[in-house]
């Protein structure tokens, strides 16, 4: 028999199946054409998407979905998007995973907080005190959220976590 | 004049309205008017968001996207980061139909929904494709002598091109194109297509990428950096102060939103286009 290390863990990769953009990890030949450019692979030697793509198939969970795993250095520049000849699209199989390192709660902090804030207000950067005076000097319509009520209606969901 | 509807996102009213003001004038010159009455939310961001439940990213996209259906208007993205939410939510919709069938039933609950019909582009796309370079050439009043600005594209402008459908991501013209229109000269240079690194989570990595543009740019001999993407003006402005603390480095390159150099050329000054609000002063390369 093989050794245990070897064995492919299908059940992860199901999960990641499920995940938008994270079933195309499936089509992955490891050709490499996805580091050819890649930024972080230039300025890490521990950054490869050919890697995390392998892993993906192997379904590597614990390396992909630890609290320091590889994959939030990746820029999101969708350069390997752009070259990959089989439409793997490794960036948003990254993301995938993101997704669900985000439900195990093993994601770096930012993200949540950064989503909290789109989550309470509706926008992204805070509107405070100081750019309201600056955006009235420059002779700009006030800035209004008129949106956030209907965005939280459609965000409640029976299958959310 | 022209009906658009601007999608401001949150970054340049909320942190750069500076910007905000100098694309207000200059689409105001170009005859351009505005449908402001949107109830738009943050787009949202691509990046940390989408990071955190893509499906709660792209409902809300599809929201954004179906108000502007609802008027039949084009949507005007100004930040690379919304028209790369946008126009991907878009794409992913249009793609799989059961997909857009979840996403419906979501906007049901708010009496919307998304029909995949709305057209979305930044507003340096629909200047050469819908306004034409004519339109501009005409709004100019004082061609911009001798300023030599290095082009940077960013990533979400052009990738995926199979999306974005705007340029070829390998050698891309469009904005040497639109720098040539103001008289200033376009500098090409060895790292134009590299990322300004803001997505990546690290200490130093982001800085280095930001750090080796700036050489690149120094090497191309250009005076300044034109951009069109409030995250990369972030990320190239300020980062100037964080490279100087964390690689050591001075750099000294200012930088310029592509809608204020525009709007130098059709005539305004240097803070009618908000360029005393950047941390690297422009102060002495305009004359």
């Amino acid at each position: 028999m093989s050794d245990k290390s070897t064995e492919v863990n299908f059940e992860f990769r199901q999960r990641l199946n499920k995940i938008i953009g994270g079933n195309h990890h499936n089509f992955c030949y490891q050709c490499g054409a996805c580091v050819s450019l890649c930024p972080t692979a230039k300025y890490s030697t521990e950054f490869n998407p050919r890697t995390i793509m392998l892993m993906a198939l192997l379904g590597l969970e614990d390396k992909l979905i630890a609290p320091d795993s590889i994959i939030w250095k990746c820029t999101n520049c969708y350069t390997c998007y752009e070259r990959c000849p089989q439409d793997v699209r490794p960036v948003d199989v990254i993301t995938a995973l993101k997704n669900i390192c985000v439900a195990e709660d093993r994601a770096p902090d930012i993200i949540t907080r950064y989503s909290a804030g789109i989550l309470d207000t509706g926008v992204s950067t805070p509107l405070s005190v100081a750019i309201a005076k600056r955006r009235e000097k420059f002779g700009l319509p006030k800035f209004n959220i008129t949106g956030y009520d209907e965005m939280k209606i459609i965000l409640d969901r029976e299958d959310s976590k | 004049m022209t009906q658009i509807v601007p999608f401001w996102g949150c970054m340049i009213p909320l942190r750069y309205p500076h910007i905000e003001m100098a694309i207000r004038k200059t689409l105001a010159n170009l005859q351009m008017e505005l449908v402001e009455d949107l109830p738009f939310t943050c787009c949202p961001d691509p990046i940390y968001f989408k990071a955190r439940d893509q499906f709660d990213w792209l409902v809300i996209a599809a929201r954004n996207l179906a108000l502007a259906e609802e008027r039949n208007l084009p949507l005007l993205t100004v930040c690379s980061g919304c028209t790369s939410t946008l126009k991907e939510a878009r794409f992913l919709l249009n793609e799989d139909e059961n997909l857009k069938d979840r996403v419906n039933t979501q906007l049901k609950k708010i009496n919307r929904e998304y029909k995949g019909t709305v057209n979305v582009e930044h507003a340096v796309v629909y200047l050469r494709d819908v306004l034409g370079y004519d339109a501009i050439q005409d709004s100019i009043q004082k061609r911009i002598e001798n300023l030599r600005v290095a082009i940077h594209y960013g990533c979400h402008l052009l990738k995926p091109s199979q999306i974005m459908h705007v340029d070829d991501a390998d050698y891309p013209q469009l904005l040497s194109d639109l720098v040539k229109m103001t008289g200033a000269i376009p500098v090409t240079h060895e790292e134009q297509l590299l990322c300004c690194g803001k997505g990546c989570i690290d200490d130093l990595i982001p800085y280095e990428m930001t750090s080796d543009i700036f050489d690149s740019v120094k090497e191309a001999k250009a005076d300044c950096l034109g951009l069109i993407c409030p995250t990369c003006f972030s990320s190239f402005d300020l980062g100037q102060k964080i490279i100087e603390r964390k690689l050591n480095k001075k750099h000294e390159i200012p930088v310029i939103y592509y809608f204020q150099l525009l709007g130098l050329a059709q005539g305004l000054s240097p803070e009618e286009v908000g360029l005393d609000q950047h941390k690297i002063p422009m102060k002495g390369i305009l004359d």
